[in-house]
């Protein structure tokens, strides 16, 4: 089913951050070496949750096109929330980089439907996924050292 | 996607908010259905004219304390206020969506809107400031305090059930008037649970009460000595007929804001990617029931292929608007608020059918998701070859049809749009500064858009009108309504 709406734009980046925090908290729990990072990963999932909810719901207004401003299709956006079964280190940082850009491409969709019509909420997705992109040299980095 | 889950639990009984107490009325209950599940959600009063008199007792017996009360003091109370509807922002958004019909992102989006005028209610020790003449002659000094008047009424209409109560009641307060507001029994309960947050923020009894109802309470109101003022927001035929007239026989200061037929003229240079979604809003947003409503899209230029490459745009991602209850994230649309104004929209649609009109897309019969019934649904329906000599062209509609007329040129379109009886909310689209610079200049209307499509001014703005779309001065929202709500009280002062 396809998001035509605000309202399930906003849910879509809710569950993408909450799937992927979960799959960092996965992660946390089977290598200590990189606790830290992987924490720090599924923390900063939170925050950017806030940061694009409070976008919403600040110029959310009557007199915008919340309705009609989306044509997304959620299928192309499912991202693991734990690593596959027996997978090994890299295999599982391999995971980590497949998610963050599929996250990556949600949320430039995302904006680039919506740039016209609520600019604060596109601004909102722009910004998380540049924070975001600073992910993937660190777990480039990882995947190089696991060689 | 979510099927987010309803606020409102069984059936629900409305009542009377008085001098500070949550009092039943002792006139009839009516069922209020929402109007997607068809289910009785709740029951509202039709309050007597004895209920009406006592809220406007109380709220006099008030007032002198209330207006004593300091701006400071005041403001501190619409600051909790505002922290309550913050806190409760989804609740009131999603009881709206129950009440009305209207999908979720809409709820939301009223329910931002009314805060907003809370939170400019909120700037009230400056924004009701005097000024003073120091020698006005020698030795004599002249200035002006804006001074609080009494009891105002508020009669809100259904369409906005939550937002347009907000337009006046927080900057009447703020200033120190006590308050009576009428809600629509139609839609009584984001009314009723704003005004349990009001108790909770601290106004004192008799400053903010709430009679349901219907004529009776509205008469009451524009009969009874003490009420100084009316803030309504309703049709033209009652607000210019009933309303400002009976508020000029009375003596009583007036807000009329009334009726549309909004014109969006697209001009051949426009951003068609981002204007047609931006009409969809404008058109069946809140299923076409809002005065700021496109009603008449207006398309310049004798060029065929673009209008017929705009046409299909517009067609195509109008029969792909997905219908059914607000409470789906993934609807676009829900439907109108009760059977006999989903009558009345097809209605229309039939006459424009007999008027010649050609039926370009047909929303008598939409697809609902989720298998609700069908009695308050209309579809997102578009008529071409209209004119303004049409019923479906000139009278407004209230539902989501979407009426397409063309103009040789712009200054022909704004000589259309100036014809209407109404000016409420016309807009253009277009990316050349100079037409957007002609037509906001000439166009004879409250509220002016380019590029948008629903304009709406913000709290900080007036909400205006001209022609039969207003009737009064001032208008809600932000200055204008801190100067409704006072009076000029001029003092000259020397000292022998």
């Amino acid at each position: 089913m396809g998001i035509s709406t605000c309202s399930g734009a906003i849910s879509l980046a809710r569950e993408l951050e909450n799937e992927s925090a979960k799959f960092y908290q996965e992660l946390t729990k089977k290598y200590e070496q990189d606790k830290d990072l992987f924490l720090a990963f599924a923390k900063e999932n939170t925050k950017y949750i806030s940061q694009i909810e409070r976008a919403y719901y600040g110029v959310i207004t009557d007199a915008i096109e919340g309705c009609f401003a989306f044509d997304l299709n959620p299928e192309d956006y499912q991202v693991k929330a734990a690593p596959s079964k027996g997978a090994s280190y890299s295999d599982a940082v391999k995971e980590a980089l497949a998610i963050e850009e599929k996250i990556l491409t949600f949320y430039g969709v995302a904006a680039e439907q919506s740039k016209h019509l609520m600019a604060d909420v596109p601004r909102s997705f722009t910004l998380v996924a540049k924070k975001r992109n600073e992910r993937i040299p660190k777990l480039k980095a990882l995947l190089d050292q696991a060689k | 996607m979510a099927m987010l889950e309803e606020p409102i639990k069984g059936v629900k009984e409305v009542k009377n908010y008085i001098n500070g107490e949550w009092v039943d009325s002792k006139g009839k209950m009516v069922d209020v259905v929402n109007p997607a599940t068809m289910k009785v959600m709740g029951k509202c009063p039709i309050s007597t004219k004895d209920e009406i008199n006592e809220a406007v007792e109380a709220a006099k017996a008030a007032f002198p304390e209330w207006r004593r009360t300091t701006p400071l003091a005041r403001s501190r109370i619409l600051f909790r206020l505002k922290e309550l509807l913050e806190e409760n922002f989804e609740e009131l958004s999603r009881i709206q969506t129950m009440e009305h019909g209207k999908c979720i992102d809409e709820s939301r989006g009223e329910t931002r809107r009314g805060i907003e005028n809370v939170e400019v209610s909120c700037g009230i020790p400056t924004l009701m400031q005097g000024y003073y003449s120091e020698d006005i002659a020698t030795g004599i000094d002249e200035w002006l305090i804006p001074s609080p008047l009494g009891v105002f009424g508020i009669i809100g209409p259904y369409n906005f059930p939550f937002m347009i109560p907000l337009w006046s009641a927080p900057y009447a307060v703020a200033t120190g008037n006590t308050i009576v507001i009428k809600p629509s029994s139609e839609v009584p309960f984001s009314q009723m649970r704003l005004t349990e947050l009001a108790e909770e923020a601290g106004f004192p009894p008799g400053v903010w009460n709430v009679v349901n109802g219907g004529r009776t309470v509205v008469d009451g109101m524009l009969e009874h000595r003490d009420i100084v003022g009316i803030t309504f927001v309703g049709s033209t035929p009652i607000g210019k007929d009933v309303i400002y007239k009976k508020c000029g026989e009375t003596g009583k200061r007036v807000i009329a804001q009334c009726g549309a037929k909004n014109f969006m003229v697209i001009m051949p240079d426009c951003n068609v990617k981002a204007t047609v979604p931006a009409l969809m809003t404008s058109f069946f947003g809140n299923t076409g029931q809002r005065c700021l409503a496109g009603a008449n899209l207006l398309v310049v230029g004798d060029d065929d292929q673009f209008y017929k490459r705009f046409m299909e745009e517009v067609v195509a991602m109008s029969s792909k608007i997905k219908i059914g209850y607000g409470l789906d994230e993934s609807i676009q649309m829900g439907p109108v608020r009760d059977k006999e104004k989903r009558d009345n929209i097809m209605g229309y649609i039939e006459i424009g059918i007999k008027e010649g009109a050609k039926l370009r897309l047909d929303g008598r019969k939409p697809k609902i998701e989720g298998g609700l019934p069908d009695t308050c649904f209309v579809g997102p329906t578009i008529f071409e070859q209209v004119t303004t000599k049409m019923r479906i062209g000139s009278e407004e509609i209230f539902g989501p049809v979407m009426s397409v007329l063309r103009a040789k040129t712009l200054e022909e379109a704004v000589q259309i749009c100036n014809d209407s009886p109404f000016g409420n909310g016309h807009a253009i689209f277009t990316q050349n500064g100079r037409s957007a610079r002609d037509f906001q200049y000439n166009v004879v209307s409250g509220n002016v858009g380019i590029n948008i499509g629903i304009v709406a001014p913000v709290a900080f703005f007036p909400f205006s009108g001209m022609k039969d779309s207003f009737f009064g001065v001032l208008h809600t929202q932000g200055q204008e309504a801190v100067r409704f709500f006072t009076e000029s009280k001029v003092i000259i002062q020397r000292w022998f």
